[in-house]
């Protein structure tokens, strides 16, 4: 049985060893049992179709570049969103999370338009960066995340985010993350955030069995899971 | 002269003597200088001629090589080796070269300077020339991005300084687009240039100024090669000072400048050879003859220690330094085991990424193609520190063999491993940070 990933601008936003997600889902997958094509469309393509996707995925890049993609996405938005309504599972990490909201004040003052899934919009400078680790708490299960946060900018709202920051160890200023709707999950953290969380990971590949009809079978990945628990058990520890 | 400058000096001074009376080099006396005298800077006698360098990678290697060629030539060179290249260092080092009117004594200052923290330090003084070699992802835990670094050395820059550009790095010639004057060196064709990229990302895929599509004629290394964008017509500037070959005569290798001047080099990595180009330059520009310039080169040796050989039980090993956060050390680190085609193992350590803590921020692991070492010659992966665990998976993925790959969480154990398990030779591929857990538990020998 067949996964499409559609693979979104792998070589324009892919900052902050971004591929590794779609690579780690790549492997659980197949783990599963499925064959699995990875879709890339990026900044030069005239379409991007997600009607076949079975899941789709996002990274990081410069803010330069971030603001061309959310342009470009922008223009396959109806798509986009019919997927998002069928429950497509999606993940947007990094900034490319900052286009799912209203969107972007720039440091010169324009103003860059999101896709307007979610209330929020980030308002971006270039004299600093916000840089740090973090835990998150998904509250309606207990589950923490860690992860990086590098980022130009701050949201305006956090009222529909669904995960409260326990720990900033940085100058991140930041108290809820993540945005979640459907199958689509928006985060801050960048880099390989489904090798630090396992639990986030086994997720979407419990969703993928699910809408393709294929039995889920319980995969340890012990590696990934020492993973997370020594980056957390670390960050718990660490002085602020 | 202003009292608070004087005092400013005076504070300055005692604070480095008493620093140096306990055998400390620090950037603690110009901390005080500044509170005391916040602009102190501008208000120090400098002499004519000043260099500052500043990159992400190699700053200090080409500093060194810039103060041997001066000093060999007869100038004084007053320049920050003490280390501290934030304002603090560079004020300690430049009243510490001071009378106490504020005259710099030296003929030249050579200044390494961070890519942060130029744009604070030059708002005092403004160096004469303004080397800059690369930009890549680098420390993105602190450092954000390269373009984020090329926004803020944009901000040191001021219409009187001279820039000397790599030419080949995108990023970096960029600075110099409307800015004639500028000097732009680089390498010509290599034997080792690439036609296609390599890699896992390439940062040189668009245009840094307009965003189009970039074409290269080839590549030396990652992003940096004969690169022109297909919309706005930025392209790789011609040089004033080229890297022309690179040969080995007799066991030995040299790099040739120019066309003209034969260097001899201990090793011909080609960052190693950007730097001394960048030096070449630099001192060039600044007044050297050229045959002078090449000829101090030629008699200096390479003092930092990026490679190092040891024994460990019956195995010989070479520890190449590389540094952590910055996947394009890495990627020549590789490329320096994989072209020794003899049967070897690679052991590669991740203990500290971050002094303080262990940070979750492992995303550099995936811009190292690691996938190049899945070669036959590569006898037994070896992976050790704290982070093998984003190792073993980053391995994993990469396809290396499972029978191939063992995982330590102890760098002792993994030195144990080879010592008792390995027949073949062994590289370790760690940063600075790192390195003394492993040359701690071997025996260094002489370079061979």
């Amino acid at each position: 049985m067949n996964v499409k990933i559609l693979y979104l601008y792998p070589d324009f936003m892919s900052l902050y060893g971004d591929n590794a997600n779609v690579r780690i889902l790549t492997k659980m997958l197949e783990d599963q049992g499925f064959e699995v094509e990875i879709i890339e469309r990026t900044i030069t393509d005239n379409d991007i179709s997600f009607a076949d996707a079975d899941f789709v995925y996002m990274g990081s890049g410069v803010e330069s570049s971030r603001n061309l993609a959310a342009k470009h996405l922008g223009r396959f938005k109806s798509g986009h969103i019919e997927a998002l309504e069928k429950g497509v599972p999606m993940l947007f990490t990094g900034n490319s999370y900052d286009i799912l909201g209203k969107g972007i004040t720039t440091p010169d003052a324009g103003f860059i338009e999101g896709l307007g899934i979610f209330n929020y919009s980030f308002k971006e400078q270039s004299e600093k960066r916000y840089t740090g680790d973090v835990i998150l708490s998904d509250n309606t299960t207990g589950d923490k995340y860690v992860g990086f946060v590098n980022r130009a900018g701050t949201p305006d709202v956090e009222d529909d985010l669904a995960f409260d920051v326990v720990k900033v160890i940085g100058n991140v200023p930041m108290h809820k993350d993540a945005a979640r709707k459907n199958n689509l999950l928006g985060i801050s953290l960048i880099g390989p955030v489904l090798l630090k969380n396992p639990v986030i990971a086994d997720s979407f590949v419990k969703i993928i069995c699910e809408q393709k009809g294929k039995e889920y079978q319980k995969i340890e990945y012990p590696h990934s899971v020492r993973s997370h628990d020594k980056t957390l058990k670390a960050l718990m520890d660490s002085e602020v | 002269m202003k009292l608070r400058v004087f005092t400013a000096i005076l504070v300055c001074k005692i604070v480095r003597g008493l620093a140096k009376l306990v055998g400390r080099g620090s950037s603690l006396p110009g901390k005080y200088a500044l509170k005391i005298c916040p602009d102190i800077l501008s208000e120090l006698k400098l002499p004519e001629l000043s260099i500052a360098v500043t990159g992400s990678n190699g700053k200090t290697s080409s500093v060194e090589m810039i103060a041997h060629i001066l000093k060999s030539n007869g100038l004084k060179v007053a320049y920050n080796k003490e280390g501290s290249n934030q304002i603090e260092g560079v004020v300690t080092f430049l009243v510490g070269d001071s009378t106490m009117s504020g005259k710099v004594k030296s003929d030249v200052i050579l200044l390494e300077s961070d890519e942060r923290y130029s744009r604070h330090t030059f708002k005092h003084f403004h160096p004469k020339y303004f080397v800059i070699n690369n930009l890549y992802r680098d420390q993105m835990t602190r450092n954000g991005h390269p373009e984020f670094i090329k926004s803020v050395i944009g901000q040191a820059i001021y219409d009187d300084m001279t820039l000397i550009l790599n030419s080949d790095d995108p990023l970096v010639a960029s600075f110099g687009k409307d800015r004639p004057g500028t000097v732009y060196f680089g390498a010509d064709k290599l034997p080792t240039d690439m036609d296609t990229h390599e890699g896992i990302y390439n940062d040189g895929k668009y245009c840094p100024i307009c965003k189009a599509p970039m074409e290269y004629e080839y590549y030396h290394y990652n992003h940096i090669g004969k690169f022109k964008c297909t919309s706005c017509g930025f392209e790789r500037h011609n040089t004033d000072h080229s890297l022309t070959s690179i040969k080995n005569v007799d066991g030995k290798d040299f790099i040739t400048i120019d066309g003209k001047y034969d260097i001899p080099v201990f090793f011909t990595g080609i960052y190693h050879c950007y730097n001394i180009l960048a030096a070449y330059t630099a001192s060039v520009i600044a007044g050297i003859a050229p045959e002078k310039v090449a000829e101090a080169l030629g008699g200096y040796i390479l003092k930092s220690g990026r490679i190092s050989d040891f024994t460990l039980g019956n195995l010989n090993g070479r520890l190449l330094l590389s540094k952590h956060e910055n996947s394009v050390s890495y990627d020549r680190s590789i490329d320096v085991v994989v072209n020794d085609k003899r049967k070897k193992s690679v052991m590669i350590i991740v203990d500290a990424i971050s002094r303080k803590y262990y940070t979750s921020d492992s995303s550099w692991l995936w811009d190292i193609n690691f996938e190049k070492l899945n070669d036959e010659s590569i006898d037994k992966i070896i992976l050790a520190g704290q982070y093998c665990d984003d190792l073993a998976i980053r391995f994993e993925l990469a396809g290396a063999a499972s029978d191939k790959v063992e995982i330590f969480e102890q760098v002792s154990d993994a030195a144990d491993y080879c010592a008792k398990n390995l027949d073949s030779f062994l590289y370790v591929i760690t940063c600075f940070s790192d390195k003394e857990k492993i040359l701690s538990l071997v025996t260094r020998r002489e370079l061979s």
